[in-house]
Formats: structure tokens, C-alpha cells, sequence
């Protein structure tokens, strides 16, 4: 046997692999970076604000092109799960479906080593689902139909076809509408869950027939106002706050809005999640969050964001506290539990002549 | 057995032969996929999808009204697009190729396109109610987007091709001599027309009607865009089912119901042909 000998060369070409050992563990060990990441998201002036506020970063950061795809489709998310082939890295999903991909294991845990989530509400921490941005769904009017003094605040008035005549827009979907039913009809704000479905469809009958189009996409109701196809509408505050900056003639009424989570997961078996983790905590950096805020009117979660929020943007935002005093936040748990029911009660209701 | 009898045989065998990679083809891409989503709605061995389908009363109107639908495209598309066919057929070359190429171009546009080129036109303020406004002819705007009219409009436009090419093929193939001769013996056009035309174009006429009913069946952009949320067909549910709801065994329950209904409106309209007198 003989003694492993080392000779001074040997001694030296080991010290320096140590020493790199010793770096690369010190926070620096990255996976071998991927020529790209796929970030699915709902798409248009979305993925514009996303882009500006985190893609470009990322992309001149790290040198890894961000490929951005859309619509949010949870039925891909779920075929793209159960076949094993996952294209995307990071998807956006509804703000009511949290509940739901977690009970069908479709989405990854959020490593909080990689992703800090200090500066965030406790309710918006959750173990699977990354909270990007909160979004309400408000009432929005025509200002040239509605002169100040004359414009409708709150549910009860959206009701109201005499003070406020004109044909309507609401979604085409029980989420909101069953909670603004109740509200149009006096249940306060705090006792909206669990919900009571008879009295809110009871109230929904009012509406019914003022109501022209019962929409499905997020575009739709900002493109019936700009068109005067309605003159009242229920929709995605951001979408309003695009037309008021390109200055139509439309504005928001806050009460009663209903906040959500805007939300993006990992999908169960995709690849590169560590690239996928360090996309997300450029989406929790608070200066970029406001940079998005400014852009769509999507408030981060990052509570430090506020701070960078441009002062002209602040009101349109959700989360302004003049604004979000008037709102709810939406019940995700209840919606889980309720929503195959409530969604075949609302087309039987809808068909009901 | 007779010479002819013999190349009769050798012409069927070739074209068993000749469809023989197709039917590979519609095997792997069409039967083992449909196979697959029959087995997924019966999920764990039970029918409870089925019998949700078939005796929820949503389900039922759904499928009854998808089924109402089709039928009244189907007869717009025949109203409409017959005249067209039949005038494409008998005028002369030019205006053959003029007429084929203004119904293909349309065919060949996404129908997302197009179906939101009706929206623009269709609304109240659109281009159609605009103009009727203007002329006088109406004090305040149609109801033609977001309801059933708006629905049947869109449907009747993306579908007219599928009626249009079969009809216009089968007048095609009528020996004009057949016309000159029942004029000959003292038939007024019309009465040619309907004793001699129609009757031999009738073909055509099923054919279309058989592919504009079963595309009807399956629509869903179109309902979902110009219906404003008021009418609501079959693959709008099954769609929800399988995007939203994620619940993947009922979607499959829905559209095996749907396959077999088109199955059986399938098997009815070649009865009637085959009954047909000839």
C-alpha cells in the first residue's frame, strides 16, 4: 500500500476546488440556465404591463428570453398536468380558481427561500399560489350619460332603471353577480357569505331584462361602454382605467366592489422551477410591482409597492384607501365549494324566460 | 360470372385497397381519441355523468334548443344559398369564377374574424341600424347583436359555403337538354325548374344540408360572441365543462350524447334520401 502522496501542484489545483465549492454554495449555485421560459398570462395590455415591469428585467438580467403565451386556461393547465408534458414554467390562473388547482394537485409548492414574501398581507402568503396583483370588478358608467350629481353609486343604484335608465352589461357568470344582488338588495357588506342564492337571484330577476349583453370576456364590457352599446357596465377595473387614460368618457364607482387576487402557479412537473422562482421574485420586487400598478391599475401585493405608486394612477387603484373602504373582498373558498352548482343555476336562470 | 361482374369486383377491391392508408389515418386521429373520451365519462365504471345529463333539466333544453338552432340555419342556408348555386351554375365562365371566389374568400377567413366583423356591423350603433336610422326607415335601433337573430345571422353567413358548393355542383351536373326539353313541351321556367331542376338536384341539396345541420350541432364561438349570453347551445356547456369546471367526465358524457343525437340526425336524413322516389 502506499501513503497517497500529494505533490505541491495537486495540493494547490484542490485548494482551488474547494474555494469554488465554498463560492458556489454561498447563495451563488445556480441550475445551468435554460435558453428560455414560457409565462402564460391573459394576454393584451396585460402582458404589455408584465413585460415592462418584469420580462425586460429578467430577460436582460439573465439572458434567458421570456416566451409569453395566453390565454389562462385551466383545462390546458390540467391536460398539460395529466399527460406529463408541462410547456409552460409560470401560468396565470383565475382569481377564483386557487382553491380548485390545489385540490386537483395541479400546481407546485412556492419555495419562500427563493421567492421573499415578507412584505406581504398574511392572507395573500399562500403555500401554492403566488399573488401578483389584486383587480376588483366595478361598476363603470358613461360620463356623458351620467353628469356629475346624476351618477349612480353603489349596487342598489345600478338597479335603479328609473334614476339611472339605459341598457346594462354585467358578466356572464354567478362570481360578483350573486354578491352584488344581495347588495343591491340591503345585505351589508360582511354578511355576504355563505350566500344566499334564492334572494340573490331573486333580485338578479329585477335586473334581467335591462341587461343587453352578459359578457365573457374582459373586453367586452370597456369596448360596449366606448361603443354606447351600454351605458352601464360590471367589469375589471384595469380595463376601465385604460379607456379614462386614453381619456373616453367613462368613470368607476367603487362601492361595492369585488376584490380578487390576480394569481399565478407553477405547474405540477414543469421544468426549470428554479428559473420559474426567480421570475416570481422579480414579480414580488416592489418597485416593479409599481411599475406595473401605474401601467394597468393592478396594485402588487407587496405592501412596500405603495410607496412607487405614481400619485396621478393612486385613485384608480383598488387598493387606494378611499377605494378600498367601499369594497368586499371575494369568498375563493366559498366559490369552491359552490361554484358547479351555482353556475348550473345561473344558465337555467339565464335561459328562463 | 360475367366479364363485367369481374372488373366490378376487381374496381371494389382496388378501393377498399385505396382507402386503406385514410382509414389508418381516421383511426389513430379520430377513432382511438373519441374512443378515449367515451371511456373517460364512464370514469371509475359509473354512468352518473350520463344520467346527470339526461335528466337535468338545463341539459335537455340545452340540446333541444341546439337542435332548433341547426335546423333553422340549416333551412336559412338552403333559402339562401340554392339561388346563388343555381345562378353561379348556369351563367357563363367569368362570372362562374367571380361567384366561387366570392364565396370561398369568406370560407377561407377565420371565422373569429368574421364573427366579430358582425358585432361591429350588427350593434346598436353598428353600421346596419346606423344606416336604417339614417334613411328614416326605423326611429331606434333593431335588436340584431346578442340575441338569437344576431346567433342565427353569424351561423347562416359562416355556413352558407357547405350549402352553396354541394348545390352548385349538382346543378352543374344537370344535362341542360333536360331543361330545353320540358320547355319544349309547353313548361313554363318555373314549372321546369321545380319538375326538372330541383328534383335532380336534390342530391346536392342533402348533401349540403347534411353538413351545415352537423356543423351546426358542434358550434360554439359563434353563440358565445353574438348571442350576448342568451343563447346558449351544447358546446358552450361542454366547453365550460372542460376549461372551467375541470370536470372532464361529464364533458365527455355531453358530447357522446351529442356524437350519438348527430349520429341519429345523420341516419334520418340518409333514410329520407334513400326513401326518396327516384
Amino acid at each position: 500500500m502506499t501513503l497517497i502522496k500529494l505533490n505541491r501542484r495537486e495540493i494547490m489545483v484542490g485548494a482551488g476546488a474547494v474555494a469554488l465549492t465554498a463560492r458556489s454554495a454561498f447563495g451563488q449555485s445556480e441550475p445551468p440556465k435554460p435558453k428560455q421560459i414560457v409565462v402564460n398570462a391573459s394576454g393584451g395590455s396585460m402582458n404589455t404591463a408584465l413585460r415592462k415591469a418584469y420580462f425586460d428585467a429578467f430577460e436582460k438580467d439573465t439572458g434567458i428570453q421570456v416566451v409569453e403565451t395566453s390565454p389562462v386556461d385551466l383545462g390546458k393547465l390540467k391536460a398539460m398536468v395529466v399527460s406529463g408534458n408541462v410547456e409552460w414554467n409560470l401560468t396565470e390562473i383565475g382569481g377564483q380558481d386557487g382553491a380548485l388547482v390545489q385540490r386537483l394537485g395541479l400546481v407546485e409548492k412556492i419555495d419562500s427561500k427563493l421567492v421573499d414574501r415578507s412584505a406581504y398581507p398574511k392572507e395573500a402568503k399562500s403555500e401554492y399560489l403566488f399573488a401578483s396583483s389584486v383587480y376588483s370588478t366595478v361598476l363603470a358608467y358613461r360620463t356623458d350619460v351620467f353628469a356629475p350629481g346624476k351618477q349612480p353609486k353603489g349596487w342598489a343604484e345600478f338597479w335603479d332603471v328609473k334614476r339611472f335608465p339605459g341598457p346594462r352589461s354585467m358578466r356572464n357568470h354567478p362570481v360578483d353577480n350573486l354578491e352584488y344582488g344581495l347588495l343591491a338588495s340591503g345585505v351589508p357588506a360582511d354578511k355576504l357569505y355563505p350566500i344566499d342564492m334564492d334572494r340573490a337571484f331573486k333580485k338578479l330577476d329585477e335586473i334581467k331584462p335591462h341587461v343587453n349583453v352578459w359578457w365573457t370576456t374582459g373586453q367586452q364590457p370597456a369596448q360596449l361602454l366606448l361603443d354606447k352599446e351600454v351605458v352601464l357596465a360590471t367589469g375589471w377595473n384595469g380595463r376601465f382605467y385604460d379607456l379614462m387614460k386614453k381619456g373616453a368618457p367613462i368613470a368607476v364607482d367603487w362601492t361595492g366592489g369585488s376584490l380578487k387576487q390576480g394569481t399565478f402557479v407553477i405547474p405540477k412537473g414543469a421544468k426549470e422551477s428554479y428559473w420559474a422562482h426567480k421570475m416570481l421574485a422579480y414579480m414580488s420586487d416592489p418597485k416593479r410591482q409599481s411599475i406595473y400598478a401605474n401601467e394597468l391599475g393592478y396594485p402588487g401585493l407587496n405592501l412596500e409597492s405603495i410607496k412607487y405608486i405614481d400619485p396621478q394612477a393612486a385613485p384608480h387603484m383598488p387598493t387606494h384607501p378611499d377605494n378600498l373602504s367601499k369594497q368586499f373582498w371575494l369568498n375563493a373558498a366559498w366559490w369552491d365549494d359552490n361554484l358547479e352548482k351555482s353556475m348550473e343555476r345561473w344558465k337555467q336562470w339565464l335561459l328562463k324566460t | 360470372m360475367t366479364p363485367a361482374d369481374r372488373a366490378r369486383r376487381r374496381a371494389v377491391g382496388s378501393a377498399i385497397a385505396l382507402s386503406v392508408p385514410g382509414m389508418l389515418v381516421l383511426l389513430a386521429l379520430f377513432a382511438v381519441p373519441l374512443l378515449r373520451l367515451l371511456a373517460l365519462s364512464v370514469e371509475g365504471g359509473s354512468l352518473t355523468a350520463y344520467e346527470k345529463a339526461l335528466t337535468n333539466e338545463l341539459y335537455l333544453r340545452v340540446i333541444f334548443e341546439t337542435f332548433k338552432i341547426a335546423a333553422i340555419v340549416t333551412f336559412f342556408t338552403f333559402v339562401l344559398g340554392y339561388p346563388v348555386a343555381y345562378v353561379m351554375a348556369t351563367s357563363g365562365r367569368i362570372w362562374q369564377i367571380v361567384g366561387i371566389a366570392f364565396v370561398l374568400l369568406p370560407f377561407w377567413t377565420s371565422i373569429l374574424v368574421r364573427t366579430y366583423a358582425w358585432m361591429v356591423l350588427l350593434g346598436r350603433n353598428g353600421v346596419v341600424n346606423r344606416t336604417l336610422m339614417g334613411l328614416g326607415l326605423i326611429d331606434g335601433p333593431l335588436p340584431l347583436l346578442n340575441n338569437l337573430s344576431g346567433v342565427l345571422i353569424g351561423m347562416v353567413h359562416v355556413l352558407l359555403p357547405y350549402m352553396i358548393l354541394p348545390v352548385f355542383n349538382a346543378v352543374k351536373k344537370v344535362d341542360p337538354t333536360l331543361v330545353l326539353a320540358a320547355e319544349g313541351l309547353g313548361a313554363p321556367r318555373w314549372r321546369a325548374f321545380l319538375h326538372v331542376t330541383l328534383p335532380l338536384t336534390m342530391n346536392g341539396v342533402m348533401a349540403g344540408m347534411t353538413l351545415v345541420f352537423t356543423l351546426s350541432l358542434g358550434f360554439f364561438i359563434t353563440p358565445a360572441l353574438l348571442g350576448g349570453g342568451r343563447v346558449v347551445m351544447i358546446a358552450n356547456l361542454i366547453e365550460e365543462q372542460v376549461r372551467e369546471l375541470l370536470n372532464w367526465a361529464f364533458a365527455g358524457a355531453l358530447s357522446a350524447i351529442l356524437l350519438a343525437l348527430t349520429l341519429l340526425a345523420f341516419w334520418g336524413i340518409s333514410r329520407i334520401m334513400r326513401t326518396r322516389p327516384a
